[in-house]
Order: C-alpha cells, then sequence, then structure tokens
C-alpha cells in the first residue's frame, strides 16, 4: 500500500461505495431533468450530494475530511475549476472547496472525476454530521498530543451514512484539535473536541458541546474534560443521540443544538448522556488501540529528515532579506522537528477575494506541495492553505516561488488575512456582499511593514447572520445587514476562537460600506495611538474597554 | 408563505427564476420565453402579476426554470431591479466583471 502522507487510504470498499452513490445521484438528476421529480423532492437529494442551487448558478460543495489533500487532488480541483467551472474555486471557513458555476446535468461527471482521486460531496450539506474539521497544523505541531485526523477519519467512517444521524434537528458540526491549544474553533463547534495526553500515554479528549455562531453566538460548554480514547465514539454517540432526540424540529432557529444545551442546562445535558451511555452496549462502541493503529496504519508518515545546519541557513537567509524575513515571522509555525518549519500559504492577496485559487495556482500549488511537503497540503479554517513539512534550509526557494504566483503575501494572523464568506455575490441567503469590502480593507492595508506594524488582528466578515465568515470570532467583526435593499456593515469587536474564546460586541449603528471602510481605519489608528508596548489589539481592547474605539469608528458620522 | 413583494411609486414587476439545467438567471418576456437579460423582462402591474406568476410556476418543469417568483424593477427601460440581490442577479456578481451578464458569460 502506498498511502498518502495526511490523509486516509482508501480501499476498494470505499470506492464501490462511492461509485455506487454517485450512480445513484445520477439517476436522480436525469429524474429530476425529465421532471419525474419534482424541486421540492429532488432539492434534500441534490443536497445531500453537496450541490446548492445559489444566486447565479447551481454551486458544489467539495468535502475536504479534516482539510487535507494531497496533490493529486488538488490538481482535480483544477481539472474541475478549468474544465466545469470559470477557473477557479473558493476555499471555505470549513476547510471545503466550493465551486460557483456548475450545471446540473455535468455534476455527476464532476462527481466521477473527483471519485478518481478518492474525494466527494457528502456531508457537506443537509441536517447531518458535516465534514469534520480538524487543526491545520496536525500531525507536524510542536505542541501537538496526537495527530488528531486519524481520530477525524474514524469520526468521518462513524458518522458517514450514520442510519440514526441522516436526519437530525438540523447540521451538526465536530471540530478536533489533537493540540490542548485550539486552533479549530472548538468551542464554536456543536461539538469541539481537544486532545491532552492521558495517564496511560493514550490521549484523552476535553470535550465541548453547544458552541455555535450564527444567528445565537454561543461559547460550548465542557461536558467532559478526560474521555479515554476508547470510549470516544460512545461518548459522542450519546450526545448525538440526546440532541437528535430531544433537540427541536418546529423552528429551524431553534434547532441546533446549543439552543438544547442552553435549554437543559450544561448539568442535565451531561446527565442525559450519562443515561444514555448507561444503556449503551459500550463494547460495540469501544474504540480499542487496535481499530486506532489499523486507521493510522492508512495514513503515511513523512520521513523527516533535514540537514544539520538547516536552521542557520533559513537564519542567514532572514538576515540577507528583511523581505523574506517577514514573511516568516508571519507565515510560519514552529514544527516539532527542528529541522523542519509549518508554511502558511495566505489567499489573501491585497485587494484579492479570500479563499479563492486559480486553477493554475491550484496546479503550481500541488508541484510545490510535492516539491517541499511530501505531497501533502491542508485548507485552513481561516481560507489558507498549509504546506506542513517544509525543511528549512528550502523555505527560501518556496518562498521565491509562491512570488511567482501571487502566493506570497506575508499578513497570516495580521490585518489583511480576512475571512470573508462568498456573500452576495454568489450567495442566495447573504444581505450584503463580503468580498468587496474585503477587498477594499484588504488593498487599505496592503502594505506587509504596515501590517507588522499593527500585529496581530483578524478581521472576519459574514454577509448575513448565519456567520459563514464566522464575524463573532474576529477581533473586529463585520455583519451585512440590509436596510430596505441596500448594504450596510454592523461592527463588532473583541471576538476570538482560540483558548478563552469570546463573542465579539456590536460597537454601534450599522454604516454603508464605504463609511465602514473608513471606520475601521479610524479605529486602527486609534488603537496604533493608545496601546502599550506590547500590546496586541486585543489586549488594548480588554484594557480599555471598546469607548476609545467606538469614539474613532462614529467620529465623523 | 412568501411575503408579496412591496411595490413603490415608480415600480413594476417582472418574473425571475433559474434555468433547471445550468442554475443561470432568467427573466420571463413578453411573449413567455426565459431570457438571459433582464432588458427582455416584461414588466407587470402589481395587480396583473398574480395570475403571470400562477401559469409560469405551473409551466416551470416544461419550459426548463425553477424557483419562479416577481421582482420589483424601477419602471425605466430597461428595467432595473430595486434590491441590490436582485441587481447582483441582474447583472452578475460584482467581484468579477468579466462574469457579468452584459459580458455575455
Amino acid at each position: 500500500m502506498n498511502a498518502p502522507v495526511g490523509h486516509y487510504q482508501y480501499d476498494q470498499s470505499d470506492r464501490e461505495f462511492l461509485a455506487a452513490r454517485i450512480d445513484e445521484f445520477s439517476g436522480q438528476v436525469t429524474r429530476r431533468i425529465d421532471g419525474s421529480l419534482s424541486e421540492d423532492e429532488f432539492k434534500p437529494l441534490r443536497l445531500m450530494n453537496g450541490l446548492y442551487l445559489q444566486l447565479h448558478a447551481y454551486m458544489l460543495r467539495v468535502a475536504i475530511p479534516y482539510g487535507t489533500i494531497d496533490s493529486q487532488q488538488m490538481r482535480m480541483f483544477a481539472h474541475i475549476a478549468r474544465r466545469y467551472d470559470r477557473d477557479y474555486g473558493h476555499f471555505t471557513t470549513r476547510q471545503n472547496i466550493q465551486f460557483n458555476w456548475i450545471k446540473l446535468e455535468e455534476t455527476p461527471d464532476i462527481l466521477r472525476d473527483l471519485a478518481k482521486v478518492d474525494m466527494h460531496a457528502i456531508q457537506t450539506s443537509g441536517n447531518c454530521i458535516r465534514n469534520v474539521t480538524s487543526d491545520e497544523f496536525a500531525g507536524a505541531a510542536a505542541d501537538e498530543v496526537v495527530d488528531p485526523r486519524v481520530h477525524a477519519e474514524i469520526l468521518r467512517q462513524w458518522s458517514t451514512l450514520h442510519p440514526e444521524f441522516t436526519f437530525l434537528p438540523r447540521k451538526f458540526k465536530i471540530a478536533i484539535s489533537g493540540s490542548p491549544n485550539d486552533r479549530v474553533a472548538a468551542r464554536f463547534h456543536d461539538i469541539g473536541i481537544l486532545a491532552r495526553s492521558g495517564a496511560d500515554g493514550r490521549p484523552v479528549f476535553r470535550i465541548f458541546v453547544g458552541g455555535g455562531l450564527g444567528r445565537t453566538p454561543i461559547i460550548g460548554q465542557e461536558i467532559f474534560d478526560a474521555v479515554p480514547e476508547e470510549r470516544l465514539l460512545a461518548t459522542l454517540e450519546a450526545i448525538v443521540r440526546v440532541y437528535n432526540a430531544h433537540g427541536r424540529r418546529d423552528n429551524i432557529y431553534k434547532a441546533r443544538i446549543k439552543i438544547l444545551v442552553q435549554a437543559l442546562g450544561i448539568d442535565a445535558y451531561r446527565e442525559a448522556v450519562e443515561a444514555e451511555l448507561q444503556q449503551m452496549d459500550l463494547e460495540h462502541y469501544r474504540l480499542t488501540p487496535e481499530m486506532v493503529d489499523a486507521i493510522r496504519a492508512r495514513f503515511a508518515v513523512p520521513e523527516l529528515s533535514a540537514p544539520d545546519n538547516a536552521s542557520q541557513e533559513l537564519s542567514a537567509r532572514r538576515e540577507t532579506n528583511p523581505e523574506f524575513d517577514l514573511w516568516v515571522r508571519s507565515n510560519t509555525h514552529p514544527h516539532r522537528d527542528a529541522g523542519h518549519i509549518i508554511a502558511v500559504v495566505s489567499l489573501k492577496p491585497a485587494g484579492g477575494i479570500p479563499g479563492d485559487a486559480t486553477s493554475a495556482q491550484m496546479d503550481r500549488l500541488a508541484d510545490l506541495a510535492d516539491e517541499y511537503s511530501f505531497g501533502e497540503l491542508r485548507i485552513t479554517h481561516l481560507q489558507n492553505i498549509v504546506l506542513g513539512h517544509v525543511r528549512q534550509d528550502r523555505l527560501y526557494d518556496l518562498w521565491q516561488a509562491l512570488k511567482e504566483v501571487d502566493l506570497a503575501s506575508a499578513n497570516i494572523g495580521l490585518i489583511g488575512d480576512i475571512v470573508a464568506c462568498p456573500g452576495l455575490d454568489y450567495c442566495a441567503l447573504a444581505n450584503a456582499r463580503s468580498i468587496p469590502i474585503a477587498q477594499k480593507l484588504g488593498a487599505r492595508f496592503g502594505d506587509a511593514t504596515l501590517q507588522a506594524e499593527i500585529g496581530a488582528l483578524r478581521i472576519n466578515i459574514s454577509g448575513c447572520i448565519n456567520a459563514c465568515g464566522h464575524h463573532h470570532a474576529g477581533h473586529i467583526g463585520l455583519l451585512g445587514v440590509d436596510k430596505r435593499g441596500e448594504e450596510f456593515f454592523q461592527i463588532t469587536l473583541g471576538g476570538r476562537a482560540e483558548n478563552g474564546a469570546s463573542i465579539g460586541t456590536i460597537l454601534g449603528p450599522a454604516l454603508p460600506e464605504d463609511d465602514t471602510v473608513d471606520a475601521i481605519a479610524r479605529l486602527v489608528d486609534c488603537y496604533l495611538g493608545i496601546r502599550q508596548r506590547g500590546e496586541t489589539f486585543l489586549d488594548t481592547l480588554d484594557r480599555l474597554g471598546d469607548v476609545p474605539f467606538k469614539e474613532a469608528a462614529y467620529e465623523t458620522v | 408563505m412568501k411575503r408579496p413583494v412591496r411595490v413603490g411609486a415608480g415600480e413594476k414587476l417582472v418574473l425571475t427564476a433559474n434555468r433547471l439545467l445550468d442554475g443561470r438567471i432568467v427573466w420571463r418576456d413578453h411573449d413567455g420565453h426565459w431570457a438571459a437579460r433582464v432588458g427582455a423582462a416584461e414588466k407587470l402591474d402589481a395587480d396583473a402579476v398574480s395570475d403571470v406568476l400562477e401559469e409560469a410556476q405551473a409551466r416551470a418543469q416544461q419550459d426548463g426554470v425553477v424557483g419562479v417568483y416577481e421582482v420589483a424593477v424601477r419602471d425605466v427601460d430597461p428595467p432595473e431591479p430595486v434590491t441590490v440581490r436582485e441587481r447582483i442577479r441582474a447583472h452578475g456578481p460584482t467581484v468579477h466583471p468579466e462574469f457579468s451578464v452584459e459580458a455575455g458569460q
């Protein structure tokens, strides 16, 4: 077996399942076109296969399990963009990719092409357990207890076509991190899982439940602090069973698990889960070390070796090239291996569309993954791309190659690293456009030196209250609202999704688009003027509250 | 139930839908055909729209369209949708001028 680095190797049964599923959907498409199926009958079927009808065309959302793909899969995305779409794709805040200009009649062909590289669009829509997301630095980060993608794969196999959980009250999102440091927004998921070391050397899992953004943003609460690995599946099964049994189905806005957890209280919810566990056949759900190891064996592990002087070579390059040094400061993360480093490729060029990549960029990223990172790529929930295992002495060459395809913006975690949903330019649910204001802000703060001077500051933009741009979790959040058919933006401050998660608070009345851009600029100027040495934007906000920022933002309004 | 579209002074209604096969936006013209450009849309008075809408919805499968509904437009030539959302539907995404309806994509 020649398993790919970073994700599960399909076998014959996986492929037969996918082929049968595509044949089934192909028949449904045929029946929709000939009128045997009405749109009302067809809609839930196409959604189960990731196909939406958006503003201008059909949109296909392809699942990227735990955000990891290999170079062949990235090249297939490039092929789909070229052959079936308009030469680009959009990477989303759920580590998926969306194609915006899809034809219904071509969808079965696209799914067959995806299946050639073991990919599909299942669990990207509908009221099921959605594609499980994970840490973009999985398997590479120095602070990691366990590679969470193995457990994410186990959750994928557990949840796909789960007979009880195909028609939940509402969609259900799970994120898992193998590090105690939350890089997956665990507290903003229906279930968030963080691993830590257990006494016997196997991992144990902290589990948060009832978090979410959207119309009713709520921070998830810890339901269990140390679930043993062998009880992980049973515990999740029980949590979702309680939700399935008691979650509201009478009101779509109150159907998520967060509403149920709030209604019952976390202690009562925990008691209900424990009662469910007591009457379950726990042996049936026991996740043995052998099972975990069998799944782990389907993942190839990168053979990390680097010259002894790899770090020194990198340091020397940084000393002689300030532009490269700036990029390394913002766009890399420590690797568990001393000779390697994690590189984050920004999909946020100044004035560009956050998360979009052309087919040429996708092809080039695939080549660079092959050349520098064992053919593996990760899609982040912040709409960037990670090459997880880059030799330190080769990082400079990688950076130069990225520059050639306009993918070397030095802005990860900075103000130019804007997260934005597709908004009203594409989305049938949106109230306002997210992309144009992201482009204006990106251009305004595009200078890399200025961004470094401003420091850690994340802007998240959503075009409607469904919050696909995670605006509640942005240090500065922007929510598009519709006022009598025109677009306005509400500003929130102080959101964060990591450990110590919090929901941003509304700063004041919503503003028109251009006024919002100016208000953000004044707000940033205000921060630069009042911050103390070493303070980030959030530090200053925590110290002084939002009054000075409110005065700055609205001073001319 | 969908709320009726508010029609202000100097405004009319037109019918729109997505094409079934490719999802592209279309507008119903005077002959009951579906056209790609809003300029071809038949402008209707508010009191006349319900019968035309009902007929268009009944013929949707036959006509190869899905999701027929009415949109308020300014009564100018060509008609211009009143809301940002419908203007974007009529002309294409604002962030890719090369994909605009007018560009022929």
